[in-house]
């Protein structure tokens, strides 16, 4: 499996090199929904700059970095290019691996379920074989690498691309088991950027699966494990913080990165929710609404912690998911993410209702956004209102996705119990209905 | 000073233009000139011959002309910035043009038209300037010496109003209706739409453009333009804090920029030798090498003050604590025993 991934690599890469040398490259790296004011590349090169000027780069409101990234660019700005896209490459593989692994996992779990005699007997056809699940890895390789977010995130050279493969490392480490690895990089995509905070508890989810602690409240091994696991992590993320407080002698990255992400005042539009709303909102409405708007991204942990416990993996790409439509500066570098990991769950192909207009709707929206754009900013015929419509629409899309997704995966577990061809009592033929 | 806007108050633009050009040509220049216009007509929209003012009809007379130099222009004329250039109370920022820079010899001449009322000037359809406000204006000019001789000129309803107040010496006023007395416009042009000039100022143009430089017309002569029979209204004028005679006072006085010259046939030495006077200067001094004008300003010692730009490193510490970290977590997570093979 490796030549195809070479192959694989070797086409991503070129595309990227063809789009850095070509003039779309600055029209590109200015467009709002590849950079945010959280990972733009000119705003990093300006922190650079300022920071050669013997001036904090946290000192005006230009810079949210993290000072991990300060020290990564100050010796590889001049590779910049090569930088995003090696860290694309590595992203790929990351998920490559990982994917490779839970493959191995789902069927071991398979067996076990078939051999205890916990399937129905009739759901043969949903069972998984390892024949169509052959060329997954490859395919999420593939989907995340030549998927146009993912390419316009690194040309770019939104550090999006950096996050995702933190993350990308963090998902590796925890299909691999290792739980001291999965919270160091957990701790590392925290500390970038603040929402990945929410990983903890598939990754917890996963971990305890893999160890074979069952998950109930009342169980010792549980709290041990949880809170070993919980003690890694935030040891890791203390350690981290503490380390970036000595590169600058100060703690002026603290409300310039993890303030800025928690309190929006930036109100760049880009391809969330945040930015029309607190656009519009009176003064001392807004405290109130930013507290809503943060709150609802991660309230879906616990509710989906407790339908997807069996699932963590599952579990993690909604988590995913619902970080990159709720966060506070979505970028399209953050969907690539998570769209990289359909794939994995194209066995639930027959059960997504709605699979074509949603998709219909991402690309019209994502065709529609920068037309929209030129409408409003360029041409003037057409408003804020125009390109925010844009925006929830292209938002209800991933939403409508992945609870698409999320309601083909519960049924096909329902199926897998109670067979396929359901009936009610009097005999008719039954209809599964997501409550 | 034009205090209207709007397309319709075409004529008081017009009246001020008109006594813009009639002072510019008899030899004040620009920079003793300070026009304001509270709006643009020769560029307005409405405007169907844009780039012109007309004070005639059948648009004989352009007053805007090619040259025409507007200091305070559209918002910029408010009573403030009125007050502020009488009285010289002006901000540092702002530019010689906009400035009245009149010394105690100096003689002005202040021409204002607009909507007026009893004892009021209206601005900008905002604001007004009272008489009273007028009056210590000129108060304070006369006490800071900045004026020798002042004509006050005001084409306005009830403009006699206006003038009532004033209490300084050497001043002249002249308006154009009396208290209770509307002043009327002159005509209106159907090709422009509006009423070009006012009554007063028309006639007042039309005295003008008789005079020249040399002429030896007097006061009394401009108190005698525009009489009831041709303006409806009963210009009147006020002469008793003026110290002379205006028999005496020439036109030219205050409309026109002439200067006093004696020619004299006989020749003067200016004799190095004034006795009484020390030669305060050695002459030594005087022998010292003359200073180059480069060589005054240090511009060496300046160039060179700034720092030198030192690039930024990471310090060391962060630096030995990071890779430390990575290395403890790469051992730990592929065990001790490949530490014998890094070495």
């Amino acid at each position: 499996m490796a030549a195809p991934l070479v192959l694989v690599v070797l086409a991503a890469v070129t595309v990227r090199a063809a789009l850095y040398r070509s003039s779309l490259a600055a029209f590109i790296a200015e467009r709002v929904e590849v950079a945010s004011p959280l990972n733009a590349w000119k705003r990093v090169v300006e922190g650079l700059a300022l920071l050669d000027l013997g001036v904090s780069p946290y000192s005006g409101a230009i810079f949210h970095e993290t000072p991990l990234i300060i020290y990564l660019f100050h010796f590889l700005i001049e590779y910049a290019e090569l930088v995003f896209m090696i860290t694309d490459v590595l992203t790929a593989v990351a998920l490559y691996l990982a994917i490779q692994d839970f493959n191995k996992v789902v069927f071991k779990k398979q067996k076990l379920l078939i051999e205890l005699d916990k399937y129905a007997p009739d759901v043969a056809e949903l069972i998984q074989t390892p024949m169509e699940m052959h060329y997954i890895p490859l395919k999420v390789a593939l989907f995340y690498l030549l998927n146009p977010y993912t390419v316009m995130s690194c040309v770019a050279k939104s550090t999006c691309a950096i996050n995702n493969s933190v993350i990308a490392f963090f998902i590796l480490a925890t299909i691999k088991g290792s739980a001291f690895l999965s919270a160091v990089f957990l701790a590392l995509a925290t500390y970038q950027s603040l929402y990945p905070l929410t990983l903890f508890a598939p990754a917890l989810l996963y971990l305890l699966q893999r160890q074979f602690i069952p998950i109930k409240l009342k169980s010792k091994s549980f709290w041990l494990y949880t809170m070993q696991y919980a003690s890694l992590y935030l040891c890791s993320l203390v350690v981290i913080i503490c380390l970036s407080f000595f590169l600058l002698n100060s703690w002026d990255f603290i409300p310039s990165v993890y303030g800025f992400i928690l309190s929006v005042p930036d109100l760049t539009p880009n391809i969330g929710l945040f930015w029309y709303f607190f656009a519009e909102m009176f003064e001392h409405f807004s405290l109130f609404f930013v507290c809503v708007f943060q709150i609802n991204v991660f309230f879906y942990t616990i509710p989906l912690a407790i339908k997807l416990k069996e699932h963590p993996v599952f579990f993690l790409f909604v988590q995913l998911a619902i970080i990159s439509i709720f966060k506070s500066y979505p970028t399209v570098g953050d969907v690539a993410l998570y769209m990289a990991f359909l794939p994995v769950w194209s066995h639930l192909y027959r059960f997504l209702r709605n699979i074509f207009i949603l998709s219909c709707v991402l690309i019209f929206c994502s065709f529609l956004f920068p037309v929209l754009w030129h409408l409003w900013i360029y041409a003037g015929s057409a408003n804020s209102n125009f390109y925010y419509a844009i925006t929830l629409t292209f938002n209800i899309g991933q939403i409508l996705l992945i609870s698409d997704y999320f309601y083909a995966f519960l049924r096909r577990e329902f199926y897998l119990t109670h067979g396929l061809h359901l009936t009610r009592q009097d005999g008719t033929e039954a209809m599964l209905v997501l409550k | 000073v034009c205090t209207s806007r709007f397309w319709f108050n075409y004529r008081h633009v017009a009246n001020t233009l008109s006594v813009y050009r009639s002072v510019k040509r008899l030899g004040i220049p620009d920079s003793h000139i300070v026009l304001m216009l509270a709006d643009d007509m020769a560029c307005n929209p409405r405007n169907p011959k844009p780039a012109t003012v007309f004070s005639h009809k059948n648009m004989e007379l352009n007053v805007y002309g090619d040259d025409v130099e507007v200091d305070y222009r559209s918002y910029e004329v408010t009573v403030e910035n009125f007050l502020r250039v009488l009285t010289g109370r002006i901000p540092p920022s702002t530019p010689r043009s906009k400035r009245l820079l009149s010394d105690d010899r100096s003689n002005i001449l202040i021409y204002m038209t607009g909507h007026g009322g009893n004892g009021f000037l209206k601005f900008q359809d905002s604001e007004e300037i009272t008489n009273v406000e007028l009056a210590d204006a000129f108060e304070q000019m006369w006490q800071k010496r900045r004026y020798n001789e002042l004509l006050f000129i005001i084409d306005t309803c009830q403009g006699a109003s206006m003038y009532e107040r004033f209490y300084s010496p050497n001043i002249m006023a002249l308006a154009s209706s009396q208290v209770g007395e509307d002043s009327l416009s002159h005509q209106p042009d159907l090709g422009i739409g509006v009423h070009l000039m006012d009554r007063y100022t028309f006639y007042v143009l039309e005295f003008l453009e008789e005079i020249h430089p040399a002429s030896q017309t007097n006061m009394n002569d401009l108190f005698q333009v525009c009489p009831k029979s041709l303006c409806v209204s009963t210009p009147g004028h006020r002469t008793d804090l003026f110290q002379r005679d205006p028999q005496n006072v020439l036109i030219t006085d205050f409309f026109g920029s002439v200067r006093k010259v004696e020619i004299t046939a006989e020749t003067l030495s200016l004799d190095r030798d004034v006795p009484g006077l020390d030669s305060k200067f050695p002459e030594e001094e005087l022998a010292t090498e003359p200073l180059k004008y480069a060589e005054q300003l240090p511009v060496a010692q300046i160039i060179h003050q700034k720092p030198k730009q030192k690039d930024w490193h990471p310090p060391g510490g962060f630096i030995l604590g990071l890779w430390a970290l990575i290395i403890m977590v790469f051992f730990k997570t592929y065990g001790i025993k490949h530490m014998k093979h890094v070495f």
